[in-house]
């Protein structure tokens, strides 16, 4: 069991120790000199924070109502919710390049205000918003359906609307679940390539300018860009280990 | 003033059906009832956290049916008091009202007042209770709804918070709707007792009446009479249709007298208390029951004396006091005769 366990850790941590031990020296050192790197990242960064904000601010309400199972099919919304996550991402890639390429309906609508959505940031943050939105969503009802639902019983007895409970109280009881869910799907953004590179290949988010090089300059090219990733990966990862590690113990004592 | 009126309601697979009573403004009513009758579907549905799908809430003279909960005026305080964790005390307790200072008297009249800074976290299960019980008064609702509230708290505190809250209810006359499984607190609290099962409505009635004349054999049991016999009905005297009357009731050997509502009732109730042990065949009286038995067993608990008697087959169980039981020289084995009222006697 042990040997088995570790023969596991080794094949998942060994390609990431890697990159880092061939490429972060250089990748730290590019990041003062390599202007192209510096902007993708930053641009990444930016896309993947919009996308999560959009996000939560659009997908909590969403999250609550198929929690609370106030709405009427909420099951099948359920299930539709995953899909995106099954879907292989250039195919997602794909699918929002027919439903908002500049050929159809809702590209030309958005294309109108400014907003193309191929080779765009906007395509970018979609792309991303499709992929790591129902991974926000799904986390973020289980983080609300675990907040017993007469805490808002009570509060609707003492004079809030189920809005205003809502808010009051399953808000920032779900709090730190809302905030995990968030992270998730902020790091899921930050991460994703196939969806993004049919969508808009320029301006380049990081994971695109890391395949642009390892096509380019080859493997040594990519692998500063790759390992900054790595690192980048690092920031959400720890993130998440201390809000679990507060979020558990009796957190919800009634 | 609360009335419902053919109510029902859905609580996952659960439904409430048909339920219908009155609880006049100022009294204190009772809810019994087995685990799943619907005690807190009933509640919540009053209370107006939960949607009814048939019948009428009414609220003090007003259909509140289809009225938001936070326009109901009604306060509600669970087994599992719900503070909100992420509040201090005095947070939770002012939660509903703008009045802070009446919050903080309401707790303090509660005993909680002390414990106003404090992290809801780091309070006992009666304090808790309390503080969910101050918070439900602090906005001055006028019908308080408890779902065993005092379940949770040791029995010195239940007492202390048993008699603050009757005398908050008198001065504030509120009406009160409280589930309990300690049919003591039916007996002291109650002028209304509700019996439901299985999402109906069994009986409503004053509890004396409630435990007295139970509507059915398995009512008499949740209820705790002692003895539930099955057998047969046939009426004696004055009895006409379904008025009630003086029956003649069978079970096996047995042969009693009693009053029923129905000469289709199968089963007699006798409470415990009401059967009087004697070491022999009392002189004339004016009982019209008297079986005798061999005494089975005899379990003393404090003062109290639970007697069961052998009437060839039939288990008839009288609760006397420990000293009658001196006093007779009860032993297992010693030959006794029951004596029982008819109106003692129950058939349902």
């Amino acid at each position: 069991m042990v040997a088995g366990s570790l023969l596991l850790l080794l094949l998942l941590a060994l390609p990431l120790v890697a990159v880092v031990l061939r490429g972060g020296g250089a990748g730290l050192r590019q990041f003062g000199t390599d202007a192209e790197l510096r902007g993708s990242l930053w641009l990444t960064v930016q896309t993947a924070t919009l996308a999560t904000l959009l996000t939560v601010a659009l997908g909590t309400p969403l999250a609550y109502l198929l929690a609370r199972e106030r709405m009427p099919g909420a099951s099948v919304v359920g299930a539709l919710l995953d899909l995106p996550l099954l879907l292989p991402h250039p195919v997602a890639g794909m699918a929002l390049l027919l439903a908002f390429g500049r050929a159809s309906p809702a590209g030309a609508a958005l294309a109108a205000f400014g907003l193309a959505v191929v080779g765009s940031r906007t395509g970018i943050v979609l792309a991303m918003l499709f992929v790591a939105a129902p991974l926000y969503v799904s986390a973020a009802r289980e983080a609300i359906a675990r907040v017993d639902e007469r805490y808002e019983s009570v509060a609707r007895t003492l004079g809030d609307s189920p809005a205003r409970a809502a808010w009051r109280v399953t808000r920032p009881l779900a709090g730190r679940g809302l905030l995990a869910a968030a992270v998730v799907m902020w790091a899921r953004a930050v991460s994703e390539f196939g969806a993004i590179v049919i969508l808009t290949y320029n301006p380049k988010v990081a994971s695109v300018l890391s395949y642009d090089r390892f096509t380019s300059e080859g493997l040594d090219g990519a692998l500063p860009v790759a390992a900054v990733l790595v690192i980048l990966a690092l920031v959400p990862l720890l993130v998440l280990r201390t809000l679990r590690a507060r979020v558990l113990p009796g957190e919800l004592t009634r | 003033m609360i009335r419902v009126d053919g109510l029902g309601a859905r609580a996952g697979t659960f439904a409430l059906r048909d339920v219908s009573f009155e609880l006049p403004a100022g009294a204190w009513g009772i809810i019994l009832g087995p685990a799943g009758a619907g005690k807190t579907t009933l509640l919540e549905t009053i209370a107006g956290v939960r949607h009814a799908d048939a019948g009428t809430v009414t609220l003090r003279n007003v259909d509140v049916t289809r009225t938001p909960a936070e326009q109901r005026g009604v306060g509600i305080v669970y087994q599992h008091a719900f503070l909100f964790p992420h509040l201090s005390v005095e947070a939770n307790v002012a939660y509903g009202t703008r009045d802070h200072g009446y919050a903080r008297e309401v707790a303090r009249r509660l005993g909680v007042g002390a414990l106003m800074s404090r992290a809801v976290g780091n309070l006992s299960g009666g304090e808790r209770q309390m503080v969910a019980i101050a918070r439900a008064l602090a906005p001055e609702p006028d019908i308080l709804l408890l779902d065993e509230p005092f379940a949770a708290v040791d029995p010195r505190s239940r007492t202390r918070l048993r008699r603050e809250l009757r005398s908050m209810q008198w001065e504030q006359s509120l009406t009160v709707l409280h589930v309990t499984h300690d049919f003591g607190e039916a007996g002291t609290l109650g002028d209304l007792a509700i019996l439901l099962e299985e999402g109906r409505l069994l009986q409503a009635a004053p509890p004396e009446t409630l435990f007295r004349r139970p509507p059915s054999a398995a009512a008499a049991e949740f209820l705790g009479a002692e003895n539930v016999f099955a057998g047969t009905t046939t009426p004696m005297e004055s009895a006409s249709g379904d008025e009630p009357g003086v029956m003649l009731f069978r079970a096996g050997p047995l042969t009693l007298v009693g009053i029923g509502d129905s000469k289709l009732a199968t089963h007699a109730v006798i409470r415990g208390e009401d059967v009087v042990l004697s070491s022999e065949r009392p002189g004339p009286s004016s009982a019209r029951n008297a079986v005798s038995g061999v005494v089975a067993e005899i379990v003393v608990t404090g003062a109290l004396a639970r007697v069961t008697v052998d009437l060839g087959d039939l288990p008839l169980v009288a609760t006397v006091t420990a000293g009658s039981v001196s006093e007779l020289g009860l032993l297992p084995g010693s030959r006794v005769v029951a004596t029982i009222k008819a109106t003692a006697v129950h058939l349902c």
